[in-house]
């Protein structure tokens, strides 16, 4: 079966490319929908599904046959299955829907499955009506064999396969997990899917949100999967198969030197050293930091378990956790930011309503100042778990120096008593400020005189400054990390920090995204903090960079208006300058689920 | 199985499901794989409503739990044996309880 090549497009969502024979998974509600169009198709598939059907009978016969005399009660369950096989319902009714409607094997076999459903869900009996289990469980058997995978491994293949499906389950992709897949390709999801996720795991290319794959790939057909672009491409030609093994085999090039100098230092070629660290969100995420060669941790997100339960954390709580994270990383740094949410997260709808624009409502710090207790223990355990390693503190969302000073002064007395309990702790304790709010940039070298570290969240700075909401889709492509607001506000912060010689980290998205980095540089952030899955990437991009160049290109796009203008240069720039971080890194950085 | 005039039954009896959880799965079973076995057309009835015995999920759909009322009509070469065994069966309460 030689079909024309196609090209189809989805959305990237694990980096890598990779060729191989399509497996198309048809499963209950993702069953796919092929119609039969020729006289000759309808026989092929009448004698496939009959086929089938032989194999099932052979399986459930062998599966009696090798049951123990004691086990009348399976043999019995078997047996009925051997029954409900052949019944007209699903035999007969299945041949007949591919006859008389076109349709293929699964399709058919899926309808007449629903009907009998349908009939079964009449009975009034419960004891009969609940033997639509034994229906369903025959079903599944009989599709499997049709699908060509056998029903107890269900993925099990004769030769690494790709899959095809509208949707992938966990339980589907945990049996997949001891096969050899080569890649997915789903009809729904997004970057953040499932799907996308366990690709990530297993470093295999992923494309979703491929509209009708299952109906334009058959099982058997030759694709290309491009995790880097979206591309995937059916029965490729010739030459479409040499340009993507040499694209290929660029990309295994790239990666490998990628992760090779994970535990390399992130110093520019002409000797200017930054610091590339982690966001991580529990204490489990410490292994990754330190997979991926992390400096340190820029951002540890502290909400988790406040959320995780009905509950406030008790100190001691928080303490176990903050010590895994400090220990585990120490001698490097661990930066903690505070509660970054709002009370109507956690605490008692009565105290706290959901708020009409919580973005800019009582949160973070202002929550924090508000609610000492919670603030106080939060701190107490920071300060506790300091003394096992390194750590930083800083508060999200300052807006005013009174905040910062407010926070500071709460830290002093958490340590007064701290020193009477004779609790060990480390007097040093950097505090930082993040600067996330307009107010914070402009009101920075303010911030300088009772901060020892600025860390800019770009996710909140950038939808702050340009008032987009990212998650509203009317507005958000107006997202723009490279604007030149967002630009001048990263300048005026490393500005007043120089002056006062403290330093500057950034913890965004945008920190992690290859493309920025040069930019970043140029401009001056000294730290960058980001999901350590994008760490190697980054070091790679910096090692190539030279401070000279990536200050000139900062330069050069300051001094353009238009947000466009910046985004057509820094994105020809780079291109010109790194086509392989570009085509390659980029993706391997930002496809990422976070 | 092609059914023929309904008038032309050899046998056509009374049948009344007596075991505890009724036509359920194990009986029907039995009843689909008996019938099966012989050269007859074997019909179940219950309410004006007609199943092929051959037929499980038929039999399982005629929705018959204990004390239900059935008639049974056979004909074909072996339609006497064939309603002597399935109303064995059921006389046997299908050795259920």
């Amino acid at each position: 079966m030689t079909r024309k090549n196609h090209l189809l497009e989805g959305i990237p969502a694990s980096p890598g490319i990779v060729m191989g024979p399509a497996h198309v998974l048809t499963q209950e509600g993702q069953v796919s929908t092929r119609l039969l169009y020729t006289d000759q198709e309808v026989a092929e598939e009448l004698k496939r599904f009959n086929r089938a059907v032989d194999q099932t009978e052979e399986e459930l016969a062998r599966l009696r046959q090798e049951i123990a005399d004691d086990l009348r009660d399976h043999a019995h369950i078997l047996e009925l299955h051997l029954l409900i096989l052949r019944d007209r319902m699903l035999l007969l009714e299945t041949q007949k829907l591919i006859r008389e409607q076109n349709y293929n094997a699964e399709r058919a076999l899926y309808q007449a499955f629903l009907k009998i459903k349908e009939v079964f869900q009449r009975i009034g009996d419960k004891h009969i009506r609940g033997r639509i289990q034994d229906v369903e469980a025959v079903y599944h058997r009989l599709l499997g064999h049709l699908t060509g995978r056998g029903n107890s491994k269900t993925f099990e293949f004769s030769e690494p396969m790709i899959i095809v499906a509208r949707d992938l389950s966990p339980t589907e992709t945990t049996q997949m997990s001891n096969t050899e897949v080569l890649g997915f390709i789903t009809e729904r999801g997004g970057k953040t899917s499932h799907t996308a996720i366990i690709a990530h795991s297993l470093e295999i290319p992923a494309v979703v949100g491929l509209d009708n794959a299952t109906l334009e790939i058959e099982s058997g057909d030759e694709v290309i999967i491009n995790g880097l672009t979206g591309r995937v491409i059916v029965n490729p030609d010739e030459a479409m198969r040499r340009s993507y093994q040499v694209r290929k085999e660029e990309f295994e090039t790239f990666k490998g030197e990628v992760a090779q100098g994970s535990s390399l230092a992130a110093v520019t070629s002409d000797g200017y050293a930054n610091r590339v660290l982690a966001n991580i969100e529990m204490p489990e995420e410490v292994s990754l930091a330190q997979k991926y060669g992390a400096d340190g941790v820029g951002l540890y997100r502290t909400e988790f378990l406040y959320l995780r339960q009905r509950q406030l954390p008790t100190e001691e709580d928080l303490f176990q956790d903050y010590y895994k994270v400090v220990e585990a990383m120490a001698p490097r740094e661990v930066t903690i930011r505070t509660l970054d949410i709002g009370g109507d997260k956690f605490l008692s709808p009565l105290e706290y309503a959901p708020e009409m624009n919580p973005a800019l409502g009582l949160r973070a710090i202002r929550f924090c100042l508000r609610e000492q207790k919670i603030f106080r223990t939060q701190v107490k355990a920071i300060l506790r778990a300091s003394a096992f390693g390194k750590v930083r503190v800083m508060f999200p969302l300052v807006s005013s120096p009174r905040e910062l000073h407010e926070a500071r002064l709460l830290l002093e007395s958490v340590k007064g008593e701290l020193a009477r309990e004779n609790i060990p702790f480390d007097p040093q304790l950097p505090v930082g400020a993040m600067i996330e709010v307009p107010a914070a940039v402009t009101l920075a070298d303010l911030l300088t005189q009772e901060a020892d570290f600025f860390s800019i969240g770009t996710n909140d700075l950038i939808q702050y400054a340009l008032a987009i909401d990212r998650s509203n889709k009317s507005v958000a492509d107006m997202y723009e990390p490279l604007h030149p607001a967002v630009m001048r506000m990263v300048r005026q912060v490393v500005q007043v920090s120089r002056k006062a010689g403290i330093r500057v980290a950034m913890c965004g998205e945008m920190a992690g995204d290859p493309l920025y980095i040069p930019v970043l540089l140029g401009l001056g952030v000294d730290e960058l903090s980001m999901n350590p899955t994008s760490i190697p990437v980054v070091k790679k991009v910096i090692r190539m960079t030279s401070l000279s160049e990536a200050r000139r290109i900062a330069r050069q796009a300051l001094d353009l208006p238009t947000v466009e203008e910046v985004n057509e240069y820094v994105s020809s720039e780079m291109d010109h300058r790194f086509p392989d971080i570009f085509r390659f890194g980029r993706p391997l950085a930002t496809n990422r689920v976070s | 199985m092609t059914r023929q005039e309904p008038n032309l039954w050899t046998v056509e009896k009374e049948l009344w499901v007596e075991n505890r959880l009724g036509l359920h799965a194990r009986p029907a079973a039995k009843i689909a794989t008996a019938a099966q076995q012989f050269d007859a057309d074997i019909i179940l009835e219950k309410d004006s409503q007609e199943v092929n015995a051959r037929d499980l999920l038929d039999v399982l759909a005629l929705d018959c739990p204990q004390g239900t009322r059935l008639v049974l009509r056979t004909r074909g070469p072996q339609a006497r044996e064939a309603a002597r065994f399935i109303t064995s069966l059921f006389a046997r309460k299908f050795e259920e309880i």
